[in-house]
């Protein structure tokens, strides 16, 4: 299914969609009142996304260095080319040491690689410590959020499925209740697991450590307890220094949920005597995405979320209408590398407003590159006929760059003048309950700056 | 070999070389008063502030605020609270029933109210994360203004496992409603000398 017919779905309940658009424009405000007390932040930015260059036209020497000095601290490294074999090495580590159960906190990359079904059809437990990420595990549904994972869940609907699956009182949903019984749950979990998998916030090169960040201190509760940790890791998580941590903790969380640091920012340099650790460090489609020139900067992401809760359409059409691991702006340029045609709808639903490119803390150019994937989407896969008429208008509109140079400023003009019977299309559905975003006649730059004085 | 053709994909498609950005910390300078932007920050994130002159004082202090701790580990060879010892030798999951333990810490950032310790400071590492609550001291004079001093302060540090540390456990994955105490410690109180 397309996007648009999946964000039609969502759609159906308008009093949630309400509450999901407003509660992630609420973080998106944290997220600048955050921003703004930090002097030099733009400075912090351009310093992130120059540090990011570095590494991609580095990354093989950086990750030969970190493997090196992690062995030398008795970390196991292992390589893995694809989901698949990274599956098959979590497994043999755990079939070695005779591992049954599992505990894991959030990782991005093992949900890419699809590692608990994967895990669970050979007769492991695995569960998933995240709060947000325990209940969409017992949802049985993917997270919809990158950091936000049960953000399309209401309290009542939380409670109904504790009700069922953890035995708790009807509570109205309550959130303190709620926590507090899964608190329990997991302390339960964690005490009896034999293994730990987490996800790598940074690895850096100079020392052969990673760094893990979480708010709960869930990643921190199953590694310590259980013998074995096993982190995975995208090629793309190395920062050369310890020192550029400053720079990247410094941004993280202030972006991801406004808040200056998350709780725990745990570094990982060697095991405790009498245990392991493995790091798995895998490609799965990334060096190619290396090679496209256009493309090569979305690497750069540390996930931290910004650019769903900023997002226009992620908040009014929900995560799961992506139906891609990572959804939002950033998945709509990550998921075509991976799967073109199953994905060709995700670059077009943006308004390339460029919100987006404003708030990212490395500075990739996201609207740009989802342009430039619609470019190529047009020429290779066969588009919905009304999807085509938009995209003539919207061509003739982008491809008279003397007038409309920039990307951002046609976006606008397409939505100030094309007629709204084509704009609220069917390719439109998050536009069909209400009017879209108000066009202002100001770049967003000017926009945003009156809003806020 | 896996490696070998991860490896070589980057060769052959990454961009040409970028140099690594010059760092100018003096851009980040503030003049602000360390410890009240520690304090004001800490409390922000959830954690709690007790200020105090004398180290004769602490434990008076702290059994103050934890009047019904039993089951209390200190790793900090200024207090004398302790009812349980332990080694490296001690098996984590006997730690279970553990309610305060305290701990020395070593750098305090003022910009995000975040507290460096490291495993030699608490010797089984999961004693921060699986106590109910959690009591760091701090002196004022180990308060640094941001990320970048902290780093450089920790740089030469035996590396094993270490973490800033941010306030107690928190959450808000039901419905944006933040609640204190998810999975690791659910209060943290700094005691600042
Ligand atoms: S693309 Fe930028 S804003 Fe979006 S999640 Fe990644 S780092 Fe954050």
């Amino acid at each position: 299914m397309s996007h648009a017919k999946e964000a039609e779905l969502f759609n159906n309940d308008e009093a949630k969609v309400n509450w999901h658009d407003q509660a992630l424009w609420f973080v998106r405000n944290k997220r600048d009142k955050a921003a703004h007390t930090v002097k030099g932040w733009e400075e912090l930015r351009n310093l992130a996304s120059a540090i990011k260059a570095n590494v991609l036209s580095n990354l093989d020497e950086y990750l030969v260095e970190f493997e090196e000095n992690a062995q030398k601290n008795g970390i196991h490294i292992h390589w893995a080319t694809d989901a698949e074999e990274h599956n098959k090495i979590v497994h043999n580590i755990l079939l070695k040491n005779n591992a049954k159960k599992v505990v894991k906190s959030k990782s991005m990359l093992t949900e890419e690689c699809h590692l608990n079904p994967y895990l669970e059809v050979n007769g492991i437990e695995v569960i998933d410590t995240d709060l947000g990420e325990r209940i969409v595990q017992l949802a049985k549904e993917p997270p919809s959020h990158i950091v936000l994972p049960a953000i399309h869940k209401t309290k009542e609907e939380v409670d109904v499925l504790f009700q069922k699956h953890l035995g708790t009182i009807p509570s109205e949903g309550n959130p303190q209740y709620l926590t507090s019984e899964a608190r329990k749950h997991l302390r339960n979990k964690f005490l009896k697991a034999d293994a730990a998998i987490t996800g790598v916030n940074f690895a850096v090169a100079e020392t052969g450590g990673i760094v893990v960040c979480t708010n709960e201190g869930n990643a921190d509760m199953g590694v310590h307890l259980a013998k074995i940790h096993i982190a995975s890791m995208g090629i793309e998580k190395i920062i050369p220094k310890e020192k550029h941590l400053g720079i990247f903790l410094r941004l993280l969380a202030r972006s991801a949920t406004g808040q200056p640091i998350t709780t725990y920012s745990s570094h990982f340099n060697k095991p405790s005597e009498g245990k392991e650790m493995h790091i798995i460090i895998v490609d799965n489609g990334r060096t190619e995405q290396l090679g496209r020139e256009h493309f090569r900067s979305s690497l750069n992401c540390i996930r931290c979320g910004a650019c769903m809760n900023t997002c226009p359409i992620y908040r009014r059409s929900g995560g799961h209408s992506y139906k891609a691991t990572i959804p939002g702006p950033i998945g709509s340029i990550l998921s075509p590398g991976t799967d073109l045609k199953k994905h060709s709808s995700l670059p077009f639903a943006s308004t390339l407003c460029g919100s987006c490119s404003d708030v990212c803390p490395v500075k990739i150019n996201i609207h740009e590159q989802l342009y430039q994937w619609r470019q190529i989407i047009t020429k290779d896969v066969k588009q919905p006929i009304v999807k085509k008429t938009v995209l003539k208008m919207t061509g003739r509109v982008l491809g008279n760059s003397k007038l409309y140079g920039f990307f951002g400023k046609s976006a606008r003009f397409m939505l100030k003048h094309l007629p709204k019977s084509v704009i609220n299309s069917q390719t439109n559905t998050w536009g069909k309950a209400r009017d879209l975003p108000k066009v202002e006649n100001d770049n967003f730059e000017d926009w945003y700056k009156k809003r806020k004085s | 070999m896996s490696r070998e053709s991860i490896l070589s994909a980057i060769k052959k498609n990454k961009p040409e070389q970028v140099s690594l950005p010059e760092i100018d910390l003096g851009i980040f300078h503030e003049d602000v008063d360390l410890v009240e932007t520690f304090s004001k920050n800490l409390e922000s994130v959830g954690g709690r502030i007790v200020s105090f002159n004398r180290i004769e004082d602490l434990d008076a202090e702290i059994k103050k605020r934890y009047p019904n701790a039993k089951h209390i580990v200190s790793c900090s060879s200024e207090s004398n609270l302790a009812t349980m010892s332990i080694s490296n030798e001690t098996e984590p999951h006997s730690l279970e029933c553990i309610d305060l333990v305290i701990i020395d810490a070593q750098v305090g950032v003022s910009e995000n109210g975040a507290v460096w310790i490291s495993d030699n400071d608490f010797i089984v590492r999961v004693l921060p994360f699986i106590t109910n609550d959690l009591v760091l001291i701090l002196s004022k004079k180990d308060i640094c203004l941001h990320m970048h001093e902290a780093y450089n302060i920790i740089s030469k540090r035996y590396r094993t496992f270490g973490l800033f540390l941010s306030g107690p456990s928190k959450t808000a994955d039901i419905e944006q409603c933040l609640v204190i105490g998810a999975q690791g410690a659910v209060s943290l109180t700094v005691f600042l000398i």
